[in-house]
């Protein structure tokens, strides 16, 4: 502590000097960092999106600073774990805002964090940039300064759900989650939506992620005669387990659900990848090969562009990549385009209208913003994983 | 307690000096913490609002393991119901909406009772054992809030309560936390100064003795588990509104260990130790972001070197005062006629008899019918060969066993058999074969703690600082000075008692049994150890409590001594009673030479 | 269903026993209960797994490697967290050596293993069936245990030295027995019980650093409610607790089934705190 306050009496001192000359105030603002506060879950149950994520978001830092920033301005990503744990979420929060004052956050990347960082970063008057699900992790009138650029539980469940109720035509369906604010707060969700597309819920339960055994859980939910299971949790071995646990039982029903069913770190821990048949995750339109097998343009030339940075895509996935990219060009953008201050950066947020990022294409009003379309959200084919992207689930048109 | 700062002064009375002394950490905490803001740095804020929340809660619980001595793991779980407990409430999701400062004192309520229901076990069952339910229940209360997602929300969690103005601001709510902070420092201060604090150590670390100076352990740990529940709990509330928002998994098993190593690394019996350790671990993390990772591995690193190398903790590394070296070849010199300071002379004719009394452990019969009267003003010597039962008489009488036949009289009333707690009311005191001290503790908080049963102030005048209290302390001070005095051990008192000499110890034993002005006095082997001339001392000192009224019952192996002093005395052997009578008779008497005294 | 929860509940209840009888090897040598027990059973898996998984060792050789581990873990723990406290005056100093030991091979093990659960190899070679290996090799590691330890202390001098050592210290000592030599190896050989049970177990509960405290806790259970030392105590207690265990797991669901376990086990131990076939503690004055 002692050292931070001889930091400050001298950065205060120098200040001073500065100030008292007036000569180099100009260059010390132009040439003072855009500092991006970053919050990932790098360790922890629910890394997978934070790995996957940060790759993304390297990539992206990297090539702005190397094009000179912006405005000449240098980014400086300043990165804090929070180990999938809501607590320490806080205290890098506050670290972030307060201590480096930080021009805008990108994240928590996880719900459980982001429930209690973002009322906190909204207190502090500071900009923030979020892909969690939950729904309630926007309202432009408690958090006027946080936008979401990825789906809404709402979205997303919906997209599945019909999937599984009208396409897939199962009358009773198994929802289960894991116990995070995640997992828990999908099945909440979901449950009453399932039930005014009039399909009965024959089982709903949350079981830690950890457990090593789902069998009674998967018995449970044959008994009820489920004939669709629909598993809502980021956690790659919690996924693989039901998907083992499935094959072992020699139960031939789809598994509907997560986006995380179709990562490589999933693929990773199945038994045996003959299991990975009749998994069906929530992918987006522009992640997906078309009828005509093909990616759109913008993805292909991403994905040349990953691969000469030599960066992993087998165990993870693309969408979770290109999220982590758009997400700093979008806030490079604004600072460009409007200023640093964080009225002006919000700003710049609520006039988005269709712009076009790798992962989807965002729109935000000062009424709304959750920014991603409905439209692009779409259901895909978990073993047919090529080159990070997926064909559409079969009977999968709309 | 070798916490300098709660350690008595030799005066009899307390000094305002002195007081201020003892209340160091509460100073320390306000005056550090009201400057800290000047610093200007919010993040610091953050962390010293979060270090002064825990500390509430570890304030509580050092009553429990730093005192107490139990080793209760999974504190966290009283967190979490404090934390749950004040959001629901302030939110009237179930109940209506009540002001936060409601919520906060209910939930106190509520920790209170589960701090009872979690602490239950640590009276009946083995540490390790005791350790592992606290950790179970922990877990159940995790699973609980998964689980009842009606009220907690389950997985998807509350959001914490938000005080009202001036409390809202994060300096307005640092300062809140501050004061709670300082008044529980200032709260646990007063009982570790008191004789609550006192008898937790010596539950701790000399059961046996704290039992026999009339220490009821239950009554003690469950006002305990009362206070340190209702403090977490409290903590609990505090910590919802730092975070805004609380889901099950804030609640982890590495906050429980902060909390437990905390009070280990800064050290048991002390106040201050146990803040400076909470402070420490809740920063420690936050100096590089990599050591947040390492934290708990880091805890963990501490706690061992502390237990292999430091086992007092910082609390020890302070005590400078327990560095001093003493003067060698120290003589005790007993005044006896300072004995009628504190123990005036009476006539009464009291009387205690054992009655035909017969205990036998497994098949070994190990008293069998025996039969003695002891007299006031009388030196009743208990004499025998090793294993015919002398103890284990002296432990009937004082109620830690129950005789399977016969009984203890005193006068006409019959001594409960199975509750040794109650001989103290009964003014029987006794000390024992091998001394039973709090080694921890100073000479002078020894001797005090035998008058325990003296004591009025109640647990909650003791936790304000009330009147009342501060006139027990003084009394039991001054009284444990005289008997100091009496025994010759007065230079001593400040001194830490596992300093002492072997004899020393035995000398303060029987001061601290002189606290309760004895009608009868129970001294088993006091001389064993103790050189020629304290032999002779320590007769005379017996004798002249005699005279003022006790009888003495004197279980001895030193002939010269028995034959010396006692006014009676009663052979044992194989449990049973060979002779008794004057010394001459029995010196004489033919089966007590064959069977022990020799030719 | 039926045969779901009893193979499975079988197969833990013996991993369970496993560790309640690492933890008796160690007090019999000791008479400290350490918090290391369940943390050995969780190395076992994990080394296991980063032997034959990560460095593709063989099976059999990993297996030999990983109990050699777990002697040397419980060398370590007797060296480093019991001895020197044994001598001090203070008798629960041991649980807060050990109990710090363990959290640190724990924390060790998240930050350099993994802090989520990673698969286990199939140890042989042939395929899933309804009995599966990852059930039967548990018990069968159970029973070996049981054999070999009766075998060992009825049949072997060192055995009786180890019995001696626990009935009673101050005369085997005074008999000229080495009490320390005795006690290392009672240790190492509780640590390769330790290893042994989590290895055998490894596919069933996965390599995981959270294995620990789920089997210091649940391992402990049948000692406590067996009786302390007593290792038939252990093994029933332990095989009825992994039954009861999947029995409510499978009746009402994860969360209910362990706080029902919770609650049965603080029940029984407040009615009867020395356990079923334990002896009520010596006298105490």
């Amino acid at each position: 502590m002692s050292l931070s306050r001889r930091q400050a009496l001298l950065g205060s001192a120098a200040g001073t000097a500065a100030l008292a000359t007036g000569l180099y105030r100009p260059a010390i603002a132009a040439s003072e960092p855009i500092r991006i506060g970053y919050l990932p879950a790098l360790t922890g149950p629910s890394s997978s999106t934070g790995i996957g994520i940060n790759r993304g978001t390297e990539l992206a830092v990297k090539e702005i600073n190397d094009a000179g920033g912006i405005n000449g301005r240098q980014i400086e990503l300043i990165v804090r774990d929070t180990q999938s744990d809501p607590t320490k979420a806080v205290n890098a929060a506050t670290e972030l805002t307060r201590r480096h004052k930080v021009h805008v956050i990108w994240g928590p990347l996880n719900s459980g964090e982001a429930l209690a960082a973002t009322p906190l970063i909204a207190r502090d008057g500071i900009p923030q940039m979020h892909p969690c699900w939950v729904d309630t992790l926007t309202d432009v009138k408690k958090y006027p300064l946080a936008f979401r650029n990825a789906p809404t539980n709402q979205q997303i469940g919906g997209a599945a759900n019909h999937y599984v109720v009208n396409i897939l035509k199962a009358k009773k369906v198994a929802v289960i989650s894991d116990t995070t604010g995640y997992g828990t707060a999908s099945l909440n969700a979901y449950v009453p939506m399932l039930k005014t597309l009039a399909a009965e819920v024959a089982y709903e339960g949350s079981v830690e992620s950890n457990n090593p055994d789902l069998k009674p859980e998967l018995l449970r939910m044959q008994s009820a005669g489920a004939q669709a299971i629909m598993p809502w949790s980021v956690n790659a071995g919690f996924l693989s387990r039901i998907i083992n646990t499935r094959a072992e039982m020699n139960w031939d029903i789809p598994i509907v659900g997560q986006t995380t069913l179709g990562s490589g770190q999933t693929k990773a821990l199945l038994k045996k990848p003959e299991y990975w048949e009749k998994v069906y995750p929530n992918n987006f339109r522009n992640c997906s090969y078309s009828a005509g097998g093909a990616l759109p343009p913008r993805t292909v030339e991403f994905v040349e562009r990953i691969r000469k940075a030599n960066i992993e895509m087998s165990d993870t996935l693309l969408w979770w990549i290109a999220l982590g990219y758009d997400g700093p060009r979008l806030m490079a953008e604004a600072i460009k385009a409007a200023g640093s201050a964080p009225e002006e950066i919000a700003g710049y947020w609520n006039k988005v209208k269709g712009w076009p990022g790798v992962y989807g294409s965002i729109t935000w009003t000062p009424d709304l913003h959750d920014g991603f379309q409905n439209e692009e959200i779409v259901m895909c084919q978990a073993n047919s994983l090529r080159d990070g992207a997926f064909t559409l689930a079969p009977g999968y048109t709309g | 307690m070798n916490d300098g700062a709660t350690g008595p002064l030799a005066s009899a009375g307390r000094t305002r000096f002195g007081r201020l002394e003892a209340h160091l950490p509460s100073v320390l905490l306000a005056a550090v913490g009201a400057a800290l803001p000047l610093i200007g740095d919010a993040y610091l804020g953050v962390i010293a609002t979060r270090a002064a929340i825990y500390w509430v809660l570890v304030s509580g619980l050092n009553l429990v393991v730093g005192f107490a001595g139990q080793i209760a793991i999974g504190w966290v779980a009283l967190l979490t119901l404090g934390a749950y407990a004040t959001s629901v409430l302030s939110a009237g999701t179930v109940l209506p909406e009540v002001s936060p400062f409601l919520a906060l004192l209910a939930a106190g309520l509520l920790g209170a009772i589960f701090g009872v229901i979690i602490g239950l076990p640590a009276l009946r069952l083995r540490t390790f054992y005791f350790a592992m339910t606290t950790l179970g229940f922990a877990t159940i209360v995790t699973q609980v809030a998964l689980a009842w997602k009606s009220v907690t929300g389950g997985g998807v969690g509350v959001p914490g309560p938000v005080f009202a103005w001036p409390f809202a601001s994060p300096w307005g709510f640092y300062y809140f936390c501050l004061g709670l902070a300082v008044i529980a420092t200032w709260m646990t201060t007063n009982i570790a100064a008191s004789r609550f604090g006192r008898s937790l150590v010596a539950i701790r670390d000399a059961e046996v003795a704290a039992e026999a100076v009339g220490i009821h352990k239950p009554s003690l740990l469950v006002t305990v588990f009362l206070f340190s529940g209702a403090v977490a709990a409290i903590a609990g509330g505090l910590f919802a509104s730092l975070q805004s928002y609380i889901t099950p998994d804030a609640f982890t098993f590495d906050l429980s260990v902060l909390f437990f190593i905390a009070i280990l690394i800064g050290g048991r019996g002390s106040i201050l130790g146990p803040l400076l350790g909470t402070i420490i671990l809740t920063a420690l993390p936050e100096f590089a972001a990599p050591l947040v990772a390492w934290s708990t591995f880091l805890y963990a690193v501490l706690l061992l070197v502390i237990v292999l190398a430091v086992p007092g903790g910082i609390a020890d590394l302070l005590d400078y005062k327990n560095r001093r070296p003493l003067q060698r070849h120290r003589e005790i010199r007993p005044q006896p006629a300072l004995l009628a300071h504190i123990m005036p002379h009476s006539e009464q004719a009291n009387l205690l008899r054992l009655e035909h009394l017969t205990l036998s452990f497994g098949g070994v019969r190990a008293i069998d019918g025996v039969e003695l009267e002891i007299k006031a003003g009388e030196v009743h010597g208990l004499i025998g060969p090793n294993g015919s039962g002398k103890t284990t008489t002296l432990n009937v009488i004082c109620g830690y066993y129950p005789p399977q036949h016969g009984l203890v009289r005193l006068n006409d009333k019959v001594l409960g058999p199975a509750a040794p707690h109650t001989r103290a009311r009964h003014r029987i005191a006794r000390t024992f074969q091998t001394p039973r001290l709090v080694g921890a503790a100073s000479v002078l908080e020894n001797v005090m703690i035998g008058g325990t049963t003296a004591g009025r102030a109640s647990f909650v005048e003791a936790l304000l600082s009330l009147p009342r209290q501060h006139r027990d302390e003084q009394q039991a001070r001054a009284a444990a000075m005289a008997a100091l005095a009496a025994v010759g051990l007065d230079q001593l008192a400040l001194v830490r008692a596992d300093r002492l000499q072997h004899s020393e110890l035995r000398f303060v034993e029987i001061a601290r049994a002189l606290m309760s002005r004895p009608l009868f006095l129970l001294l088993d082997e006091p001389a064993a150890g103790l050189t020629v001339d304290e032999i002779k001392r320590l007769g005379a000192l017996i004798v002249t409590i005699s005279r003022q009224g006790t009888g003495v019952l004197l279980v001895e192996h030193h002939a010269d001594m028995i034959f010396d002093i006692c006014d009676r005395v009663t052979v044992l052997n194989l449990g049973k009673v060979l002779a008794s009578g004057t010394p001459a008779e029995i010196r004489g008497h033919r089966e007590v030479i064959n069977a022990y005294l020799g030719a | 269903m039926l045969l779901s929860i009893v193979s499975y509940g079988l197969a833990l209840g013996a991993v369970y026993a496993l560790i309640g009888i690492t933890y008796n090897v160690m007090f019999a040598a000791s008479r400290v209960f350490s918090f290391t027990a369940g943390t050995v059973g969780m190395l076992g898996g994990v080394i296991g797994a980063l032997l034959i998984n990560r460095l593709g060792l063989p099976v059999a050789l990993g297996f030999l490697l990983t109990l050699g581990a777990g002697a040397g873990l419980g060398i370590i723990t007797e060296m480093v967290t019991v001895r020197p406290v044994l001598k001090s005056l203070d008798q629960h100093l041991y649980v807060l050596s050990t109990l710090a030991f363990a959290l640190m091979l724990q924390q060790l093990t998240a930050i350099e293993w993994s802090t989520e659960p990673q698969p286990f190899p199939r140890l042989l070679p042939f395929g899933p069936g309804i009995f599966d290996q990852q059930f039967w090799l548990p018990m069968l590691a159970c029973g070996v245990t049981i054999a070999g330890l009766e075998w060992l202390y009825r049949h072997t001098l060192v055995g009786r030295a180890f019995l001696a050592i626990a009935e009673d210290n101050y005369a085997a000592r005074a008999l000229g027995l080495p009490e320390q030599g005795l006690r290392i190896a009672s240790y190492a050989l509780a640590g390769m019980i330790g290893t042994l049970a989590g290895f055998s177990s490894g596919e069933m509960m996965l390599a995981y650093f959270g294995n620990g405290p789920l089997l210091n806790f649940y391992g402990f259970v049948p000692v406590a409610l067996g009786g302390m030392g007593s290792n038939r105590g252990a093994v029933a207690g332990g095989l009825a607790l992994g039954l009861f265990q999947q029995t409510a797991n499978f009746l009402v669901g994860g969360i209910f089934a362990s706080v029902a376990i919770f609650v049965v086990f603080i029940i029984v131990l407040l009615v009867r705190p020395e356990g079923f076939a334990g002896a009520a503690p010596a006298r105490r004055v």
